[in-house]
């Protein structure tokens, strides 16, 4: 049920009322508009989320498949002394992504420049070549899968915050208002009926004294 | 209002200046930056040519005005609405000038393209 305001009963209050009415209505507007933005980006983060996580899994599995079959041809030690070789540090861009007033986070794999790949071509196979794509694939689904999934609890909590304004706005703020509004607004009737009831009652007393 | 819209952009810049950034962002009104993902920049390159490339300002404004089922993309030039029809597959035309008239199917579409180069906008005026 809807709590009246209190509020002075002038007809100055009842027009900032009224001001405040329009002005929340409006910014209701704005809110609903918002949160069905936030809830379109957030299941389509989710459906992406799901499907980078597969490609996550699977290029992990293909990474390891493919180390082992090339320690099995190179012998561990050997590849162990090529891959110590080309270690490098990953470089990632990171940076804020604006979706409806939230900051979401925004990750990119920076390609080392020229392809190279840092170990030495004529002394390892083709089987090292494939791991090196394999793992690089992997890193780059991890990554994705990172923002995304950083991307999405934002996202959530942000929901559920929009989404106690707009239940405020509709179930308080606004029928708060109408209610006061419309009690003022009876009372003013109210009081102008009164008036006339006064001044009739006057005018009859002064005809039967010239009467 | 100015809580929602607080990560505008101070200044567009052209997809030509961003290509050739070692770091292409932006400047938010909050004083904040906004990143451009490469990958989205190479897509968009590919399909303007040189001309249009220095035309496109970004990033592309979606305007909100409270009407839950659309949204309107500001098309300032003609490449707005070229890139806009590539990315959502069909021909779409401004019904009024400067504004392109997208439906929710078609906005998750070009979101789901072009995260860091379009940005919402969210304004009073009613949907017309």
């Amino acid at each position: 049920m809807a709590q009246l305001i209190k509020v002075r009963p002038t007809k100055i209050e009842l027009v900032k009322l009224k001001r405040r009415l329009r002005l929340s209505q409006r910014v209701q507007k704005i809110v609903k508009d918002r949160l069905s933005i936030l809830t379109m980006e957030f299941l389509q983060a989710a459906r992406e989320t799901v499907t980078a996580r597969r490609r996550a899994m699977t290029a992990m599995t293909d990474v390891y498949k493919a180390v082992t079959v090339a320690s099995g041809y190179h012998g561990y030690v050997a590849l162990q002394k090529e891959l110590v070789a080309c270690e490098a540090d990953i470089s990632v861009t990171a940076g804020p992504r604006s979706v409806a007033g939230i900051r979401l986070p925004s990750l990119e794999l920076n390609e080392p420049a020229g392809g190279l790949r840092g170990y030495n071509l004529t002394q390892t196979s083709a089987l090292v070549d494939a791991a090196s794509d394999t793992a690089r694939e992997a890193l780059r689904a991890i990554i994705e899968l990172a923002e995304l999934q950083r991307g999405l609890e934002l996202l959530g909590t942000e929901i559920n915050r929009t989404k106690r304004i707009t239940n405020a706005l509709e179930y308080i703020v606004i029928p708060s208002l109408e209610v006061t509004i419309r009690f003022l607004s009876m009372k003013f009737e109210e009081r102008d009926r009164e008036e006339k009831a006064r001044l009739k009652r006057v005018k009859v007393l002064l005809a039967r004294k010239e009467g | 209002m100015r809580l929602v819209n607080s990560s505008l952009p101070r200044q567009r810049r052209s997809l030509s200046d961003l290509l050739e950034a070692s770091q292409p962002s932006i400047g938010c009104s909050d004083g904040s930056h906004q990143l451009f993902k490469r990958a989205e920049l190479k897509l968009l390159s590919d399909i303007l040519d040189e001309d249009e490339r220095s035309a496109l300002f970004l990033p592309i404004l979606i305007e909100m005005s409270g009407d839950e089922t659309e949204a309107i993309v500001l098309c300032p030039s003609d490449v707005e609405q070229k890139v806009v029809s590539y990315v959502v597959g069909m021909n779409l035309d401004c019904d009024k000038p400067g504004r392109l008239r997208l439906y929710r199917p078609q906005l998750a579409l070009l979101r789901k393209r072009l995260k860091t180069t379009t940005q919402y906008v969210f304004s009073a005026r009613s949907g017309d």
